[in-house]
């Protein structure tokens, strides 16, 4: 009884089935023409399209898609975003007509790099003699200029940075180390040693009945000078002057009013006629210096 | 005008500290003995009381027979005028020499012998080292007479009691 009824109901359904089929059937021979025209269309545009390699480059552009998806992570991708108007500056500056002229004409060059013989020194400096070598010389000279100024400025930034990471170290205050066991810390700094100099009004610094002397002890204007003046300073030289000084101070003081300069020691030498013993026996302090301050004279210059 | 009044101490006549400087001289260079002998002079000059000790190579520049012929050394030094390869040809150290004289010349520097000659009469005093003399198998009748004494290190340290020391 149960099969009997199971039967029945399997029988139902392929009926069903089958009808279906059939209907599908006649669908399809009514759709089959129009299907067939659809297709030859889609078949021509693709063989025309295959043609023209549109299929090959899009499928190229994937292939380079996928390798720039291995190449660069999303991070790279956005930094690139952020660069993108100098990018397109870049860009545009290297697409003017002028230079595209410039590169066109170089890759012939380049083309025809086979065919060029190789030369030293001597053909270098041959070659240095073209005008158009001596142009391409300038050019090239002009744009190494612009790519180190270049990296001049990268590296300005990146020192800024760095500077930037030792001033945050300082503010953070020193760091104790203790390495080895032994506990280094820092010395403090002493502030900057200023000597004392002493306080000069312009180029006289003291001045003395009316005489103005220099920082050194130099007679300020060398025109004021008199043998009771000498006589003075000569004193508070701590030397009495005698005739052999006078001597030595006379021929100073001629020398200076004829050359404008004052005489050091080997001048004096040689317009005295003294030996160097007898004027370091005469003056035995820093002779040059005395003589010079006791003739009213500037410091002598030079070292010998 | 008064005496009194001129002769009271101000800026320029300070009663300057005693002092004493102590050279050493180690080349034998032409250019390397001039820095000695000028810092020598120039602090006899000033009035600071000099003695230069002479050692190794600076023995040549008190050597009788030696101190008219130092030379200047050009190669390797990067300083001079020219490249090292050129430098080093024979015959070099002596053209550079010939023209540092010249310049001296020019300017009117004495030379080495006279600068000793102005030492020695300026007060400033020279020593010989000891152990570069043996080293050099050097005796002293070969030195200038100007030379005063052939010392040890340990002397040099004695005499330089109280002075700044220049090592040249």
């Amino acid at each position: 009884m149960e099969i009997q009824e199971r039967l029945d109901r399997l029988s139902a359904q392929m009926e069903f089935l089958v009808e279906r089929q059939e209907k599908r059937e006649e669908t399809f021979d009514e759709l089959s023409p129009l299907l067939r025209e659809v297709m030859a269309v889609a078949t021509g545009k693709l063989d025309d399209i295959e043609k023209r390699g549109w299929l090959k480059s899009i499928a190229a552009l994937g292939e380079v898609a996928a390798r720039v998806l291995d190449h660069y992570t999303a991070d790279d991708v956005r930094a690139l975003g952020e660069a993108i108007v100098s990018i397109l500056d870049t860009v545009k500056a290297l697409t003017q007509p002028e230079v595209l002229a410039i590169v066109g004409e170089a890759g012939e060059g380049l083309q025809h790099a086979d065919e060029a013989r190789p030369i030293g020194l001597f053909g270098m400096a041959r070659a240095s003699r073209n005008q158009d070598v001596k142009k391409g010389m300038a050019v090239l000279m002009e744009l190494l200029r612009h790519v180190g100024r270049a990296a001049h400025a990268v590296a300005e930034k990146d020192g800024a940075k760095a500077d930037r990471k030792t001033r945050l170290a300082a503010t953070l205050g020193p760091r104790k180390k203790k390495a080895l066991g032994i506990e280094r810390t820092r010395v403090p700094r002493l502030p900057p040693h200023e000597p004392e100099k002493p306080k000069t009004n312009g180029h006289a610094s003291t001045v003395i009945d009316g005489i103005s002397f220099t920082a050194d002890g130099h007679l300020a204007d060398a025109s004021q000078w008199t043998r009771a003046l000498a006589e003075n300073i000569a004193t508070r030289e701590g030397v009495a002057l005698t005739a052999e000084h006078w001597r030595l101070v006379e021929a100073a003081r001629n020398d200076f009013l004829q050359n404008k300069a004052a005489a050091n020691i080997r001048k004096l030498t040689q317009i005295s006629g003294l030996p160097t013993k007898e004027i370091y026996a005469l003056f035995p302090k820093a002779p040059g210096r005395t003589i010079a301050k006791i003739a009213g004279t500037p410091k002598p210059v030079g070292c010998i | 005008m008064e005496t009194a009044t001129l002769a009271r101490p101000h800026n320029g006549a300070m009663v300057a500290p005693h002092r004493k400087v102590a050279i050493i001289c180690s080349h034998g260079g032409l250019d390397e003995a001039y820095p000695s002998l000028i810092l020598a002079n120039a602090a006899r000059q000033s009035g600071i009381e000099c003695f230069v000790f002479f050692t190794f190579f600076g023995l040549d520049v008190i050597t009788e027979k030696k101190l008219d012929h130092l030379h200047v050394n050009v190669a390797g030094n990067p300083t001079a005028p020219m490249p090292t390869i050129i430098a080093g040809l024979p015959g070099m150290e002596a053209f550079a020499a010939h023209m540092m004289k010249k310049q001296m010349e020019e300017l009117d520097l004495p030379g080495v012998r006279e600068m000793l000659q102005i030492l020695d009469e300026s007060g400033a005093e020279l020593y010989a080292c000891e152990l570069a003399m043996k080293m050099f198998k050097r005796e002293k009748e070969e030195l200038i007479p100007q030379v005063k004494d052939v010392i040890t290190a340990g002397d040099f340290y004695d005499l330089a009691e109280g002075a700044q020391i220049i090592f040249t």
